[in-house]
């Protein structure tokens, strides 16, 4: 009896096995694509405009904005970028009941909305261009 | 559930875990008792959580963990399977290798001094040695164990891992260590030389090898002065030959490799019934408590890989194979990705390590190349060896993650 | 910077490197190597169903009872009826001294295991097997116990099957030894300088001598153009060296004919320089040396190691089978069985039949022609020189009343001063029932007076007592 399950089994485990690294290859090849696996469908999200290789400094693609996203040079925000014309606290964005507000946190150089300097806080619609220093987002809400 | 499954190999560990203890425990027909049990789901549980944390508080890489507990299970299964009491110590071992894993990431992240130790891991490791001359016991041929009371520990293991702080805080500091002494690249490669020929006086083949493989990756890549890496080849060859010539207990060796049908009773047997093992088993094995690896020496620790492909087929040998390639390649990755030039250097050291390790334990019992005795990192039993593993594993762990410079730190205070 | 990176990218495509060869390697062993590897005495496994499987028995040709096992309180005592007579052949099976011959060939089946491991597992779990298949072989046991007699006190081998189906009728190999005082006699067979464990038939390899003039002649005649006739004055000088015939007797004006009977070497030796290395090489690789030849037991391979440039004294002297020419004796039977069978070389089979139990055949090897050395009317012709040799010339002795014998004697020259005495033969000529090859070790005496009188009664009892 166990014989047959035994046979039976081994079959089974190759098969987990070869899944398994599967699937870390295969995660693998998304992270190096830069998508993470979490669809964005029915997220809102920062795109980043730029050429990522033309920038000095690291900085990913793609942010996904939860309840609040900070952005600046100094460690502590959620997006941080070591670019000289940014300021420590640049700016942040708030979700408040499905809209997002984006307000500028006092920069030296000022935050960018559509072309425009922002002075107060502005609700941020889907396409809007957000410019920091040298960066330029795309604000990206498909809801 | 499709989904579910290829979406997540933490999952699927659980489910291979499940299953193969499940397989396991009917084998035995017999009750388990309570503790039994209760260890088996604790650790089964702890990995599957440990995974999950990782996740959460290590902006790092998740592969290395996944795949190292992956293989820490493949291990415990087939161990468990050939000796029931030995199954249960390797899992106490993991269980603490796991604990050791978190606890030394934590450690190395927040103490910033490691590159600056160089002496001290120098001190250390020769006074590793100097214990395992004068303490030390002989098994299996080789000088390697430490008995201290109850317990017995492989300081080779520690020293291992000291080399690679040696060489990590020596080439993060090239440009200082030259200007200290025009000379300082060959000084360090002078005590390389001697770990490796005291390695050689205890006849630890394995572990100098391993050492020497891991010192001319890091000077191929690190070191300026391009002639020392002609030396070092040079040096290796002769030795090798002087070795091969003047010590019987090489010359076995390179017989046994040749030709292990003609020495069938004596040098060849260790390679010739894992060989035997191995070829019974075919692609897909004969099935798990359907072979016999009660018939290949040395079982738990050398050859556990032998009667891996006996039992699981040699597809899941290639699978363990293709595991530590993608394990090597992500420790490689993490090394470009870091800034930080000593801990690239470590990770890189790291990475080396277990590639080298894995690679010549492996080839050895397939007999590709000359068997010697070193332990299947994860998979093979023994407390020595999976503990420095799963530190050298959450050493690889803070290096995934971004480390701030001094500069950066400082910045960040205000 | 970019420098450092280069060389880490090095680094990490050697370990893939590494790592991707050892997938190769264990695939490659696992393919290729790991059914003969299995197969090794050594291998505990192939011991762990013993204990509970009755091992099959073995068979001569006509149902006798060789060799059986028995339970005797509870273990399986196995039964060598004829001790020395199949030491070679079937060999022995024990636990301390492992599998040998046959026993070790057809292992798994006399134990009824089937070859293939998954089948196996679900046969056993179905119907576990207790008791193992018998086997059958071609051996004629009176041909083979009188071969034995013949060859009493000397050192040598016999050879006889039948050319047209392959079946090997006798395979004796001298010295042999007692597989049933194997534990007791051990010390004294191993340290025997004559090596009674080999079986001479299969792995000796011999220097054929005049033997190989078969197959020189063979290819003389596959040489267009080739001016047969020759002058013989006993002595020739090729390319440096002299060769002279037996006692330096001229022959006079012979043809290829004349030549084999009087087993000319000045003929073969000046003529093969003409008809070339490359047309000799041919021809005796497709006599199978060279050659692995397929076989129940392992065959030594037969060399004619002359691939790449050879001086005129060398190829002289390996047309008329001296030189760096060695044979197994069983390639020799095949080549009088290939002249007998109309230039056509059968495989050799000493297993006739695998038969269950309950009397069931369940395998039988079947006849498969191996190598077609040349066309029918130039064996023809071959065939005919030999019954000459039998007739008048070298190959008297192995003459028989009423039946026409084609035979070739040899007595070949070896490093040690003690020339081997060879004989191969067929009979009878025009309708072959058996093929033969003889050979004395260092007997230090003609193939025609020592050798072919041991052949002519072989030949005699398997023509009166063989049915086929």
């Amino acid at each position: 009896m166990y014989n047959i399950l035994a046979l039976l089994f081994k079959y089974i485990f190759i098969i987990i096995i070869y899944l398994f690294i599967f699937s870390i290859i295969r995660l693998i090849y998304l992270d190096i694509s830069g998508m993470k696996y979490q669809s964005l469908d029915d997220k809102a999200y920062l795109k980043l405009i730029n050429r990522k290789d033309s920038l000095p400094f690291k900085i990913e693609e793609y942010y996904i904005i939860d309840k609040e996203l900070t952005f600046g040079r100094h460690g502590d925000n959620d997006i941080v970028v070591k670019d000289p014309y940014v300021s420590k606290k640049h700016f942040k964005i708030v979700e408040d009941e499905d809209e997002y507000y984006l307000e500028d946190l006092g920069s030296s150089n000022g935050t960018y909305l559509n072309g425009d300097k922002i002075y107060d806080i502005v609700k941020l619609n889907d396409g809007d261009i957000i410019k920091a220093g040298q960066i330029e987002f795309l604000f990206v809400n498909r809801k | 559930m499709k989904r579910l499954l290829s979406q997540s190999p933490r999952n699927l560990l659980f489910l291979f875990q499940v299953l193969g203890i499940t397989l396991l425990l009917i084998n035995k027909g017999r009750a388990t008792d309570r503790l039994t049990l209760g260890i088996v789901a604790g650790l089964i549980l702890v990995i599957y959580l440990s995974n999950y944390i990782l996740t959460k508080i290590s902006k790092g890489d998740n592969y290395i963990f996944l795949i190292t507990t992956m293989l820490a299970s493949i291990g415990i299964i087939m161990i468990y399977r050939i000796n029931e009491g030995l199954g249960i110590k390797q899992l106490v071992w993991i269980s603490m290798g796991i604990i050791l894993f978190f606890f030394t990431y934590f450690i190395v992240k927040k103490i910033r001094i490691w590159e600056k130790l160089s002496y001290i891991y120098l001190i250390g490791a020769y006074f590793l040695f100097l214990i395992t001359f004068i303490f030390g016991d002989k098994r299996h041929g080789a000088i390697n164990w430490v008995n201290i009371g109850n317990f017995s520990f492989q300081p080779s293991e520690i020293i291992k891992v000291l080399l690679i702080f040696i060489l990590s805080s020596y080439y993060s500091n090239k440009e200082r260590w030259k200007e200290f002494n025009k000379y300082s690249s060959y000084y360090l490669m002078g005590i390389v030389y001697s770990f490796i020929a005291l390695l050689f006086l205890q006849r630890d083949l394995g572990t100098a090898m391993l050492f020497y493989i891991i010192f001319a990756a890091i000077q191929f890549i690190y070191e300026d002065d391009r002639k020392l890496i002609f030396i070092n080849i040079a040096l290796i060859v002769v030795f090798g030959i002087l070795g091969y010539l003047l010590f019987d207990h090489v010359k076995i060796r390179f017989q046994a490799w040749i030709n292990p049908w003609r020495y069938i009773e004596r040098q060849g047997y260790q390679i010739t019934q894992s060989l035997f093992a191995i070829a019974e088993g075919g692609f897909f094995g004969k099935g798990l408590g359907l072979g016999h690896p009660d018939f290949i020496p040395v079982v738990y620790t050398d050859f556990i890989f032998s009667a891996i492909c006996e039992e699981m087929g040699i597809f899941t040998g290639i699978g363990i194979i293709m595991l530590f390639m993608i394990f090597v390649y992500r420790g490689f990755k993490i090394a470009i990705a870091q800034r930080n030039e000593f801990y690239r250097i470590l990770a890189l050291g790291i990475s080396i390590l277990f590639g080298a390790q894995s690679f010549i334990i492996l080839g050895g019992v397939i007999k590709m190349i000359p068997l010697t005795g070193l332990t299947l990192p994860f998979i093979s039993y023994g407390g020595s060896s999976i503990l420095s593993s799963f530190t050298a594993l959450g050493i690889l762990q803070v290096c995934s993650e971004e480390i701030k410079s001094k500069e950066e730190l400082d910045e960040a205070g205000d | 910077m970019k420098q450092e990176i280069k060389r880490i990218i090095i680094v990490l495509a050697g370990f893939c490197l590494a790592f991707i060869s050892l997938i190769v390697y264990l695939s490659y062993f696992q393919v290729f190597k790991a059914s003969t590897v299995k197969n090794n005495s050594y291998n505990k496994r192939l011991w762990i169903n013993e204990a509970s499987i009755l091992r099959g028995s073995f068979l001569d040709r006509n149902g006798k009872i060789l060799v059986y096992s028995e339970n005797k309180d509870g273990t399986y005592i196995r039964n060598y009826l004829y001790g020395r007579l199949y030491s070679h052949i079937i060999g022995y099976s024990y636990r301390e001294y492992g599998k040998t011959g046959l026993e070790l060939q057809y292992n798994n089946a006399l134990l009824n295991i089937s070859e293939n491991a998954t089948l196996n597992e679900l046969k056993n779990l179905v119907l576990p097997s207790t008791v193992g298949n018998n086997i059958k072989l071609t051996i004629s046991h009176d041909l083979q116990s009188k071969a034995r007699e013949l060859l009493k006190g000397k050192k040598g081998s016999i050879v006889a099957m039948n050319p047209i189906s392959g079946e090997v009728y006798a395979m004796v190999s001298m010295p042999d030894f007692d597989v049933n005082t194997l534990k007791e006699d051990w010390k004294a067979i191993t340290e025997n300088p004559d090596s009674p464990l080999i079986n001479r038939a299969t792995q000796g390899l011999y220097v054929p001598g005049s033997v190989f003039k078969v197959i020189t002649a063979t290819a003389f005649l596959e040489k267009e153009n080739l001016d047969m006739n020759y002058e013989c004055t006993g002595t020739a000088n090729v390319g440096g060296y002299e060769f002279s015939d037996y006692n330096k007797k001229a022959h006079g004006e012979i043809d290829l004919e004349g030549a084999l009977v009087n087993s000319c070497n000045t003929y073969f030796t000046t003529k093969s320089v003409e008809v070339g290395k490359d047309l000799i090489l041919n021809i005796a690789e497709r006599f199978l040396l060279n050659n692995e030849i397929p076989f129940d037991l392992p065959v030594k391979s037969s060399q004619f190691p002359y691939k790449g440039f050879i001086d005129k004294t060398e190829l002289a002297a390996a047309s008329i089978g001296q030189g760096k020419v060695l044979v197994t004796p069983l390639n020799m039977a095949l080549v009088a069985s290939g002249i007998a069978n109309g230039g056509q070389i059968v495989k050799p089979i000493l297993v006739k039949e695998i038969i269950s139990n309950d009397g069931k055949v369940i395998r039988s090897n079947k006849t498969e022609i191996l190598s077609t050395v040349t066309d029918p009317v130039k064996a023809n012709l071959i065939k005919e020189m030999m019954v000459e040799v039998v007739n008048s010339g070298t190959g008297t002795k192995a003459r028989i009343k009423n039946i026409k014998v084609a035979g070739k004697t040899g007595t070949a020259e070896t490093s040690s001063g003690k020339s081997h005495a060879w004989f191969i033969g067929f009979a009878p000529a025009d309708s072959p029932k058996v093929a033969v090859a003889v050979v004395l070790e260092e007997e230090s005496a003609t193939g025609g007076s020592s050798a072919a009188p041991i052949a002519r009664e072989i030949m005699l009892y398997a023509i009166n007592n063989i049915k086929e």
